[in-house]
């Protein structure tokens, strides 16, 4: 028994790895970049000056340290020999990509290094030349220009972009009217600079170096290792206060994006209100399935059978949407008559002190009603099939036959011999429950309004908010490897006949 | 070839296949054969739905000239033709046809018709364009007509139900053969070859996949298409490479250290995989899977449906090839020295195959499942594109327009039940127990 559990659970250790990692692959892929998105608020409108593009950089470095997002994005990385192991430095994600375009374009990484910082020289000296109205305008263009040459890769683009930024500096340097001061005429040398790198970028290009694979080794410090372990030390005090990540493990799953929220306090609350729904939904239909089943199983073949049967199977094929939309248009609402307006069309009902305990009891079980049933339908259907095909089977069995025949009385014989024996599949059913309950929870939640994880992942999806879905998705298949784990050992426990050791 | 005539004619002997007992009791099941008639009824109305509902006439006098609108329509969307010049920027709806004939619809989804809007009901009073037909169960918020909607849906629901399911099924029978038919000690492989297929993964990854990263997601912004284009050229660089090791090994095996076999544990490893899987609930994996796609489509969706629905099937061949493989007639194939791949596939497979219908049978009832509620989520699929379940959640949008939340509903519903009824069919036919 205890060599099986300690099997079974070892088994557990590499699914919940390879979970993990597809999960940290989706986050990496997720397109867009949340620094960026953040920051568009405050930052970028008042960018004139060269402090305020220094205070704007050093703002996105912070948000990038809060999320993590300045690592490595593993413990190792597999690229191509062009490419400089410490890329992930540059931290914007649009640079960094456009940047990684050129490598594979040109393959000469110092090259491409020296042409970005003098693209970023020619940004902050355009910023940093003394305001001047005469040549608002044209500082204006060269510093968006900078811009997009920060997130270009397109030979033809940059070439353009260079072309024009010429165009603007000479005629500033050549034009007759401000011969008294050439306000333009400061950044030639470092513009020519740009031009000239770019120039030898494309001339000394070694795109061999492309294909030559090279791995690189960051250790643990990296997105991934943050992520579930964290990088606050698990013991001892934190003398760093950079770091104030404490891990997956931890229940720190860092904050939203949306809202800043902590995204174990949005679980915390949201998990509260689908566990209930969840819990009502199970022992409900423990209680109706089970007795059902038995009842059908034991007069099988009787016209009761059949027509039950046939009931069962609608109600198996009735979508969940379909039902949920159904109740909302005709019961919650007097527009078909007074009388069909029976519940509540969505949300918790009374939250709150100001009502007393029993008030918000018996008012949410008001507003659950339609929801459960939403849920319990399908599946009540499906259980109460599987218990009387089980049930079926154990009384089509010798040993029934046997206390049959030894005159025992037939409720005796199906409820204390054959109900035992069938109960069995019904444990496995139970651990397929639970991810179907929490998948079934986005449509019922959303349908229905009700604040739990499901609404809260399909939110997430909408504003793409990758720390909470990725959060939920990891988490909710904990629960289900952790509800499974708990099938197999009860089905153990409860059949001795099933023995794991040899092959599970 | 000879194992194959041989069974023919025993066949021919016996007077009845396999196939015929599953036909027969298949046959009897009245409610699945039923079934079976409305699916075919479903095919034809998705592949005839731009004959049926279509806001272009079959055939138009306009202006003295006569034309064929919509078989021409059907030209263009292929790229078979181009539109005459006058009708370049037709609006189908308000045109002055000096006569036509149009579809039984004469609405297509996008039609839209403000004038019947929002949300008219079947039985309310409408304001028809002489030649147009009354719209039959009502319009949605911005007037298109739910009929052609949904008969345009039926495409949609069963194009999401059939690929996704012939993805899954390739993807289940190849993993669950494998699984079934080797176990944990059947595949035997020289440890050089393990070696060298290991360091040469590597490799291949990065010539197809790493080096070919940027090839691939210029593709991905262009369309679908060329990404899978893009996808296969991957694949085959990946194989091609991969067949080094694999020629080099038959030398490496020659020296004694590396020529030492051992057993791969297949079906471990598939196992867990399977358990990954079916660890994380479906929904929420589809919904993460949609949510990190720039640009997600209908197309997708199917492709990651059945990027995740294969499980089922994979245990199901599994289970069949666990039993096949100790019967007698592949341990004379193997003594005849067949490959392990030819023993497989031509001889284990097809013997095992015809259970798996039940699984694509209820496979494709959840697909469609999982579509619907996907596109009643507003997830995933385009806005443009009219599917039953957004149908179903414009219904949210007004509690009077009960057309919206009954119609499309019903469409699902009769879809799923008549596939699971013959998923229920097949299992009463294929079940040995019943067989006489």
């Amino acid at each position: 028994m205890f060599p099986y559990i300690l099997k079974r659970f070892l088994y557990f250790i590499p699914t919940f790895i390879v979970i993990s990692l597809i999960t940290f692959l989706l986050s990496q892929m997720a397109p867009g970049d949340p620094v960026e998105l953040k920051l568009k608020g405050g930052m970028q409108s008042a960018n004139q000056q060269a402090s305020d593009k220094l205070a704007g950089e050093k703002a996105y470095l912070d948000l990038s340290e809060k999320y993590g997002r300045q690592l490595p994005a593993f413990y190792f990385s597999i690229t191509s020999s062009a490419e400089p192991d410490t890329l992930y430095k540059i931290t914007r994600k649009a640079d960094r990509e456009s940047l990684a375009r050129l490598i594979g374009m040109y393959g000469n990484w110092p090259l491409i290094s020296h042409y970005y910082y003098a693209v970023r020289n020619l940004e902050l000296a355009i910023l940093s030349l003394p305001e001047d109205p005469a040549s608002f305008e044209a500082r204006k263009i060269i510093r968006d220009n900078c811009n997009i040459l920060y997130i270009n890769y397109d030979d033809n683009e940059i070439e353009n972009i260079l072309k024009q930024t010429q165009a603007l500096v000479d005629a500033s340097v050549t034009d007759s009217q401000q011969v008294s001061h050439k306000p333009l005429a400061a950044i030639t040398g470092i513009f020519a600079d740009v031009k000239t790198s770019y120039e030898k970028v494309k001339q000394e290009k070694t795109p061999s170096a492309n294909y030559i694979p090279a791995i690189h080794w960051y250790g643990t410090g990296n997105q991934y290792h943050r992520w579930l372990f964290g990088d606050v030390p698990w013991f001892g005090p934190n003398t760093d206060i950079t770091k104030h990540a404490r891990g997956f493990f931890r229940l720190d799953f860092g904050t939203s994006y949306v809202d800043d929220r902590q995204v174990s306090s949005i679980i915390r609350d949201s998990l509260r209100w689908t566990l209930l729904l969840s819990l009502i939904v199970v022992i409900l239909e423990y209680l109706i399935s089970i007795p059902s089943g038995v009842i059908l199983a034991i007069r099988s073949n009787s016209l009761f059978d059949k027509v039950y049967t046939i009931f069962l199977f609608i109600c198996y094929s009735l979508p969940v949407v379909w039902i949920g939309t159904l109740l909302i248009t005709f019961l919650t609402s007097d527009y078909y008559g007074d009388k069909l307006n029976l519940f509540p069309p969505y949300g918790l009902g009374k939250v709150g002190d100001e009502f007393g305990f029993w008030e918000r009891v018996v008012d949410r079980g008001y507003h659950f009603i339609l929801p459960v049933f939403t849920i319990a339908l399908g599946s009540f259907a499906y259980m109460s099939r599987q218990m009387r095909g089980a049930m079926l089977s154990v009384i089509r069995q010798d040993y029934i036959r046997t206390a049959f025949a030894k005159g025992l009385p037939p409720n005796k014989v199906f409820w204390k011999h054959a109900f035992r024996n069938s109960l069995l599949p019904i444990i496995t059913i139970f651990s397929s429950l639970l991810p179907a309950m929490i998948g079934g929870a986005v449509i019922i939640e959303y349908m229905f309004n009700i604040p739990g994880m499901g609404r809260v992942s399909y939110d997430a999806v909408v504003q793409r908010d990758y720390p909470v879905l990725f959060t939920i998705l990891l988490f909710s298949a904990l629960l289900t490897m952790l509800g499974n784990l708990l099938a197999d050992i009860l089905y153990v426990m409860v059949d001795p006949r099933i023995s794991f050791n040899k092959k599970m | 070839m000879f194992g194959k005539k041989k069974q023919v004619s025993a066949n021919q002997n016996l007077g009845v296949s396999y196939w015929d007992i599953v036909k027969r009791q298949f046959g009897k099941n009245r409610v699945a054969v039923w079934s079976l008639y409305f699916f075919y009824f479903l095919v034809v109305v998705a592949f005839a739905a731009d004959f049926i509902a279509n806001e272009k006439p079959y055939y138009c006098q306009y202006k003295g000239a006569t034309y064929f609108p919509l078989f021409r329509g059907i030209a263009v969307d292929f790229g078979l033709a181009n539109w005459q010049p006058e009708f370049a920027q037709a609006d189908w709806v308000n045109m002055e046809y000096e006569s036509a004939i149009f579809p039984p619809i004469t609405y297509s989804p996008t039609t839209i018709d403000i004038v019947n809007s929002p949300f008219i009901g079947p039985f309310a009073a409408q304001d028809i364009k002489p030649g147009r037909r009354k719209h039959l169960i009502g319009t949605d918020q911005i007037g298109r007509d739910v009929c052609a909607g949904m008969i345009h849906g039926t495409r949609i629901a069963l194009m999401v139900g059939v690929l996704s399911m012939s993805i899954s099924s390739i993807i289940g029978i190849f993993l669950g053969a494998l699984s079934g038919y080797y176990g944990d000690e059947r595949l035997q492989v020289s440890r050089g070859r393990i070696i060298l297929n290991i360091l040469f993964l590597f490799f291949a990854w990065f010539y197809a996949f790493q080096v070919r990263s940027y090839a691939m997601t210029d593709a991905l912004a262009e369309g679908f298409m060329p990404y899978i284009i893009q996808w296969f050229i991957s694949i085959f660089l990946f194989l091609a490479i991969m067949a080094i090791p694999n020629v080099l090994s038959i030398i490496f095996k020659k020296i004694p250290y590396f020529g030492f076999r051992i057993a791969v544990p297949v079906d471990i490893i598939i196992m867990r995989a399977i358990e990954v899987i079916n660890s994380i609930p479906i929904l929420l994996l589809i919904l993460s899977l949609v949510a990190v796609l720039k640009k997600p489509s209908i197309t997708w969706v199917m492709v990651i449906i059945g990027l995740t629905g294969w499980t089922g099937i994979a245990k199901y061949v599994r289970a069949e090839l666990l039993r096949v493989r100790s019967l007698e007639y592949i341990e004379a194939a193997q003594s005849l020295g067949f490959s392990e791949w030819r023993i497989i596939f031509r001889h284990a497979l097809p013997n095992s195959l015809t259970p798996v219908l039940i699984t694509i049978a209820f496979g494709i009832a959840s697909a469609i499942l999982v579509e619907s509620s996907l596109s009643f989520l507003g997830i995933g699929v385009q806005a443009e594109l009219q599917t039953w379940g957004k149908l179903l959640s414009e219904a949210r949008e007004d509690v009077s327009a009960w057309w919206l939340a009954v119609f499309p509903g019903l469409a699902i519903f009769v879809t799923v039940t008549i596939f699971n009824l013959i998923g229920e069919g097949l299992t009463d036919a294929l079940d040995p127990r019943l067989k006489q």
